[in-house]
């Protein structure tokens, strides 16, 4: 392993997180904004609540524009990918100019879309860019512990997004046996006790997913 | 190749250039901008033989520079030989009081050189600056140049172009050269300065860390960067992309919260190599500039290879005089400025700006150097469909190792205002490869 430090560790950590909290989300957000098309329009209040950011939103139209592209909402898609592309930019030594340009190409989509009279449709280009740079990650980066600690990251990230989605205990169990697995691989300290929890609380239904929300972001303070 | 061709290379190379965030930042209105350095397609071609007279000329200039810093901070015959005036070496700002005495490892103070040159219609090339404290932009034409021979592979076949991917490679042993031992560092201020692409691009290609202040310590005489378990591992050089002034709390500004605390303490003790040397400033004055064939005389024996512009020192009564009576023929320049600014073209005030300007000429004549307006080669740049003529110039990169050792190829800037000299990336300029035959 090359020397990393306190610092990069940190960004590669929230990499993979901001990374997967915007892949996720909007793959979430596509799905529950199809019903809240015809079906259910205030849904985006409950998406809100589970997501534990405040429904500053007027309407369904609204929380579609502002939740994905409000530069100035600190909760917004928008300001995710900022964040991940924040952390990428310092890390170019460590995970290479072509795993960087995927984080580049999403930033550049998702003004594009932004700007796109069906810019719903165009953030599958946003997905596309983000899914592209997990493939490299893996495929360009021979450093496992770089490696794993992005991925790390997206792990711990997609459980807390799961947990507050409720997404039912199969997933569960499956995303954190990935943790469990990931989590070795990146040489950082973590509470084993926590983990062990973790694996406790996805092991029965009906899972408690605050307390799961708890214990993985207290699991490891990168 | 047709000019459509190349306009429609052009403009995927720069959507290649623009994804790989080939990117400069620029503060206005006190918010930091990252804005993308256009790229042309047209190169500017340098025939071997051509090459080889600025690769000594620019070799010799180097030493002689190098040379002329060290005897300032040690014997400073220079200055009693009458060669060089001690006004201009130490009413500089790059002159620091604090490097008096100190020999860096290896006795090389200017280990990477960016010298500016342009050439002038008749072909005569003319040195118009010296950079020795942090030069940048030698990362540009290295990743347009991967990106160059990709899309017209048929002439770097049919052409003996010199490869300029081993700018890493030549970076890389001038660093080691005078490492004193343990791993190598690019030191930068973060990702809010201008050049921060370039840090982080030439930590990639060198296979250096890039780290800020934060990340490295001094103890017990040494340097140490701290990994994320808390193990420490020696540093033996630093390529420091952080100004003089910034780089040790302790030595030079106080408040600065970018440097490492007592890193000028061990370099002088030769614990640690720091790329550029501090006090380089003292050489590349604009000032100063005036004397550098003079120095080469002074210490090399020889005559100056490549000419400086014409210029003049108003602090001289001559040349001031001469100033004054040529005014609207000449560039002025404030030798305390940089990056384009600071520039003031003679024929281009308003009669009020110009009684404002001889003001401070005759108060403060030593900020001022003139010089004649060297009327620039123009090279073509692709603009929609059209060739159209452009002033540019070339960043010559030197570095020192063992030996000097002159880059061939280099950053070619240019105005993209047809009315402009001015080329510097800050000010809207674009960049073109440089292509050296190597026949």
């Amino acid at each position: 392993m090359g020397i990393i430090s306190v610092e990069h560790t940190n960004q590669l950590f929230w990499l993979g997180r901001y990374s997967e909290r915007v892949y996720t989300t909007l793959n979430i957000f596509a799905d529950r904004f199809d019903s809240m098309i015809d079906l259910d329009t205030d849904k985006y209040e409950e998406f809100c609540l589970l997501q534990e950011i405040p429904n500053i939103y007027t309407s369904k139209e609204d929380f579609a524009s502002r939740y994905c592209f409000d530069e100035r909402d600190p909760n917004s898609v928008y300001s995710n990918l900022i964040r991940a592309y924040d952390n990428a930019i310092v890390l170019r030594e460590e995970i290479g100019s072509l795993t960087l340009s995927y984080i580049q190409l999403a930033v550049y989509a998702m003004n594009k879309a932004k700007e796109s009279p069906a810019p719903l449709l165009e953030l599958q280009h946003v997905r596309d860019n983000i899914v592209a740079f997990w493939g490299i990650v893996d495929d360009s980066i021979d450093d496992e512990h770089v490696r794993s600690i992005i991925k790390f990251g997206k792990r711990l990230e997609r459980i807390d997004l799961y947990a507050r989605m409720r997404m039912d205990d199969k997933e569960m169990r499956r995303e954190v046996a990935r943790l469990n697995f990931r989590i070795e691989r990146t040489g950082l300290s973590y509470s084993r006790k926590k983990l062990a929890h973790i694996n406790y609380l996805v092991e029965d239904a009906p899972i408690c997913y605050g307390k799961l929300v708890e214990e993985i972001e207290s699991l490891c303070q990168c | 190749m047709e000019l459509k061709e190349l306009s429609r290379y052009s403009d995927a190379v720069n959507e290649l250039l623009a994804r790989y965030g080939v990117k400069f930042g620029i503060y206005k209105n006190n918010t930091f901008k990252e804005q993308l350095f256009p790229f042309d397609m047209i190169p500017r071609v340098i025939e071997g033989e051509e090459f080889a007279y600025l690769e000594r000329g620019l070799k010799q200039r180097v030493q002689a520079l190098n040379l002329f810093i060290q005897d300032i901070y040690h014997d400073k015959k220079i200055i009693r030989d009458g060669v060089v005036p001690e006004e201009f070496v130490y009413a500089g700002s790059g002159y620091l009081a604090q490097c008096e005495g100190v020999m860096p490892p290896k006795g090389i103070y200017s280990h990477i050189s960016g010298i500016d040159l342009v050439q002038s219609k008749d072909g005569t090339w003319y040195i118009l600056e010296d950079n020795l404290r942090i030069p940048s932009g030698a990362s540009y034409p290295m990743i347009a140049r991967d990106l160059c021979r990709k899309s017209m592979p048929q002439i770097f076949q049919e052409n003996p172009i010199a490869d300029n991917r081993n700018y890493a490679k030549l970076l890389r042993r001038t660093m080691d050269h005078v490492n004193t031992g343990g791993h190598t560092v690019i030191l930068t201020p973060g990702r809010y300065n201008a050049a921060y692409f370039e840090h982080s691009y030439l930590a990639e290609q060198t296979g250096a860390h890039l780290v800020t202040g934060s990340e490295l310590i001094v103890e017990n005489d040494h340097l140490y960067f701290i990994d994320f378990s808390g193990k420490k591992e020696r540093v033996g050089a630093v390529y420091r992309r952080i100004s003089d002034d910034y780089l040790d709390p302790m030595h030079f500004r106080e408040d600065s919260v970018i440097g490492i605390p007592h890193v000028y303490d061990i370099y002088q003790k030769g614990n640690v190599a720091l790329i550029n040397a501090p006090g380089n400033g003292v050489a590349d004055d604009k000032g100063i500039y005036y004397f550098v064939p003079k120095m080469i005389r002074y210490y090399l024996g020889e005559e100056a290879i490549l000419h400086n512009a014409p210029t003049y020192l108003p602090y001289y009564e001559e040349d001031m005089k001469y100033v004054l009576e040529h005014f609207d023929q000449l560039v002025l320049k404030d030798v305390a400025e940089a990056g384009g600014y600071g520039v003031v073209f003679g024929s281009k005030l308003t009669r009020e700006e110009k009684d404002h300007f001889l003001s401070m000429l005759k108060a403060e004549p030593r900020r001022f150097i003139a010089q004649e307006v060297i009327d620039f080669l123009d090279i073509d740049i692709v603009e929609g469909d059209k060739a159209v003529p452009r002033k540019a110039d070339l960043r010559a990169f030197v570095l020192m190792g063992e030996e000097p050792m002159v880059w061939k190829s280099g950053l070619t800037r240019f105005s993209r205002n047809p009315d402009s000299f001015i080329v510097n990336s800050s000010q809207g300029g674009g960049f073109k490869d440089t292509w050296v035959l190597s026949r």
